[in-house]
């Protein structure tokens, strides 16, 4: 088997394993995180392919998607939400919380750059690397936003632990 | 223009329009999670069924990234199912919440079938129009599942009973 099918079935696995991780009081602000994120990688993965800014050359459902159905239905969502649900809370210095931004979206734009130089998985046509930072960094923003939004006091919460922040 | 794209218009419009007043302002999350459940399930399960060719979609929102049809599956089905869950009763009897399911699963398999009929938005491959109709009944019932457990709402649980 090609180097890129072992890498893609260790992002399942890894994913899996990942999900064991999450805290049983927060599985909903999980669930949250993981289908929003799916809402801006759907639509943005696909714009950024038919915009030819990448190509993933060796990929899942090969015949009917050019997109990378394991990074943005599964990996991707599934790594947000662990963000979401570490993310440090409230009292914490701004700085820190910088820092988890920023610490997050190196750690995945290194993984990618990787991935793009030595395996067919993503190759970059018009597209560099500083660009999937920011990009990855605004999507783990609009998330967080959508989040607290979402377990706001006063809105939805089923147990006033599982609100984003606590 | 394509009378495809006039559709694909008027289902941005009567998805957003639907969204906004049908959905009431304290219902809006859940109406939002309805919504991502929904197309979630609807993407991991037509990737195989465009795949094995169940059916096709000819014109399309981004023909060279996908074959997928991103209107329908993105935005306006999750819409429906949205205003569907939303408006569903859970204190009524399980006739009429089996008639209420009955009823929105056949309107949308209806409007399918016009669409692929009268336009080339879709195009059935080896799917029937019964078949679509389990298919849709199949989504709705999973995403059901899902956003009834999220809630934790027993109705589902009494229904089975």
């Amino acid at each position: 088997m090609r180097m890129e099918w072992w890498i893609l079935l260790s992002a399942y696995a890894v994913g899996l394993g990942l999900l064991f991780f999450l805290p049983k009081n927060k599985i909903r602000m999980a669930v949250v995180a993981i289908l929003f994120k799916q809402v801006i990688t759907f639509l943005l993965g696909l714009v950024v392919v038919e915009m030819g800014m990448l190509e993933y050359p060796v990929r899942l459902f090969a015949s009917v998607s050019r997109t990378s159905f394991t990074y943005e239905y599964y990996f991707f969502p599934i790594i947000c939400a662990i963000f979401i649900v570490y993310f440090p809370n409230d009292h914490r210095s701004i700085w820190i919380k910088m820092g988890y931004y920023v610490g997050y979206t190196s750690i995945l734009t290194i993984c990618e750059v990787m991935i793009e130089e030595y395996t067919e998985l993503i190759e970059y046509i018009h597209w560099e690397w500083y660009v999937t930072w920011i990009t990855v960094c605004l999507s783990f923003y609009f998330t967080r936003l959508f989040c607290l939004w979402f377990f706001m006091k006063g809105g939805f919460h089923i147990k006033t632990k599982e609100r984003a922040g606590d | 223009m394509l009378m495809e794209h006039w559709f694909l218009i008027a289902m941005w419009l009567l998805g957003f329009v639907g969204f906004i007043l049908l959905i009431k302002r304290k219902d809006r999350r859940k109406g939002f999670l309805a919504l991502m459940v929904f197309q979630s399930i609807v993407w991991l399960c037509d990737m195989p069924a465009f795949t094995y060719g169940l059916l096709s979609a000819p014109v399309r929102e981004f023909p060279k990234a996908t074959d997928l049809p991103l209107t329908i599956n993105y935005f306006f089905y999750p819409v429906l199912f949205s205003i569907f869950y939303v408006h569903k009763r859970v204190t009524r009897s399980l006739w009429s919440q089996f008639i209420y399911f009955f009823v929105w699963i056949t309107m949308i398999t209806f409007f399918d079938i016009v669409i692929e009929r009268y336009t080339n938005l879709l195009e059935y491959g080896i799917l029937t129009w019964y078949g679509m109709w389990i298919y849709i009944g199949f989504l709705f019932c999973v995403s059901l599942v899902c956003c009834n457990w999220f809630f934790k709402d027993k109705s589902l649980e009494r229904l089975g009973s």
